[in-house]
């Protein structure tokens, strides 16, 4: 009984990666813990690829 | 004039634009939905024939007269991290943050009755082919007959989700995958199913609308490419995504296209087959650009806050209030 479209379904690639920042709410950013900011670190997001399009998000349609 | 931006801490993707925004002296008010009624709040008054409305958020208060416009980035579901979250209560929440926002002036990233509108994939087929873009040939249908016959039509197919959305409990994901010529059909009775020409592709081409600016990035198939593997998010290709033109007659069916949708944002997929053709897959109306620009060095966040940045305009000139002009 399973719909034909999960039969190619696999397990979603969870983005467990854990990042060296975390969310400054007076700055209104992320924040590495050097204390410079994550989005100016185009290398690190490359890295991380916390910017990238994926499929298996739990909260929303679009990548 | 402030930019509201409705997005969750960790989207490091808005802070990209946020730094732009800051650069420029445009004030931001950053806000959660999820964090009503904790981290952040809301007042709107309707007196004597006038609205006022009012947020706040991690200390920083906005008049909803003073927002210039709102960026619904990655919200997350209104009212969920309150002590005894509930349905009723997310309800209420976004009734009020919503509605209210609806009665400001402020330009959109994307309207909301827009971007739900543009979720749906078989409509964004058929307005890709209203708008003179080429799309492969599809099948949605819950008729195994059906499938079979479109199979001997076509028979090179893709299978992929109707709606974007992924199954959960546990949580998987269902990629673009090749359907082997054997294959039974019998299982289409028990879901939608979506079948497509499978394009026999060179590239794949993200194409990001802001506004009446468009950014194409190419990303080349690699010669040894696995055929096996059609969906370029799953692909263990590491190849960088490069700038590209963007052929004459995309240009003008993605032009119609984001006009009839009413988005100011867009983030088309494309693949490119072995004449340059450029075939639509879909638009995703919020999706991801910090890879894009990571790789190409596109100013896809500082055209998105240039966009956000403009002047309010003093009546949506659309019916979702976009104030998105496309020439």
């Amino acid at each position: 009984m399973q719909p034909f479209a999960l039969n190619y379904a696999r397990p979603a690639a969870e983005l467990d990666v854990a990042t060296p920042y975390a969310y400054d709410p007076g700055l209104q950013l992320n924040v590495l813990f050097d204390g410079r900011i994550a989005a100016t670190d185009l290398a690190l997001l490359r890295e991380l690829g916390t910017t990238t399009s994926t499929a298996g998000s739990k909260t929303h349609f679009d990548d | 004039m402030t930019v509201l931006i409705l997005t969750c801490d960790q989207d490091v993707t808005a802070d990209m634009v946020v730094v732009h925004l800051n650069a420029s002296g445009v004030p931001v008010v950053r806000l959660d939905p999820a964090d009503l009624t904790g981290g952040a709040a809301l007042s709107g008054e309707y007196v004597h024939g006038a609205f006022r409305g009012h947020l706040w958020s991690a200390g920083r208060l906005v008049s909803m007269d003073g927002l210039r416009s709102v960026w619904v980035r990655r919200p997350g579901t209104p009212a969920t991290r309150v002590a005894e979250p509930s349905a009723w209560l997310t309800e209420e929440s976004s009734q009020a943050l919503y509605g209210m926002l609806r009665s400001s002036t402020a330009r959109w990233m994307n309207h909301p009755d827009a971007a739900r509108r543009a979720r749906y994939k078989p409509w964004q087929l058929r307005l890709a082919q209203r708008s003179g873009l080429p799309v492969p040939a599809t099948l949605i249908t819950t008729f195994p007959q059906a499938a079979r016959d479109f199979a001997a039509r076509f028979p090179d197919l893709v299978v992929k989700p109707v709606s974007g959305a992924h199954p959960q409990e546990p949580p998987r994901a269902v990629p673009t995958s090749r359907v082997a010529p054997d294959t039974d059909f019998a299982a289409v009775a028990f879901g939608p199913t979506l079948l497509q020409r499978r394009i026999a592709k060179r590239a794949d081409i993200r194409l990001t609308v802001v506004g009446e600016r468009m950014l194409a990035a190419r990303k080349a198939t690699a010669p040894d490419a696995d055929p096996e593997e059609v969906d370029v998010r799953f692909a263990k290709d590491d190849r960088p995504w490069r700038s590209s033109d963007v052929p004459a007659r995309i240009a003008d069916g993605v032009r119609a296209y984001v006009r009839d949708a009413e988005l100011s944002y867009g983030a088309f997929d494309f693949v490119e087959d072995a004449d340059g053709t450029w075939w639509f897959l879909e638009c995703n109306q919020s999706g991801q650009f910090g890879f894009v620009e990571v790789d190409t060095g596109q100013p896809i966040a500082r055209t998105i806050a240039e966009w956000l940045a403009r002047p309010a305009a003093d009546r949506p000139n659309r019916v979702n209030g976009t104030g998105t002009r496309v020439p």
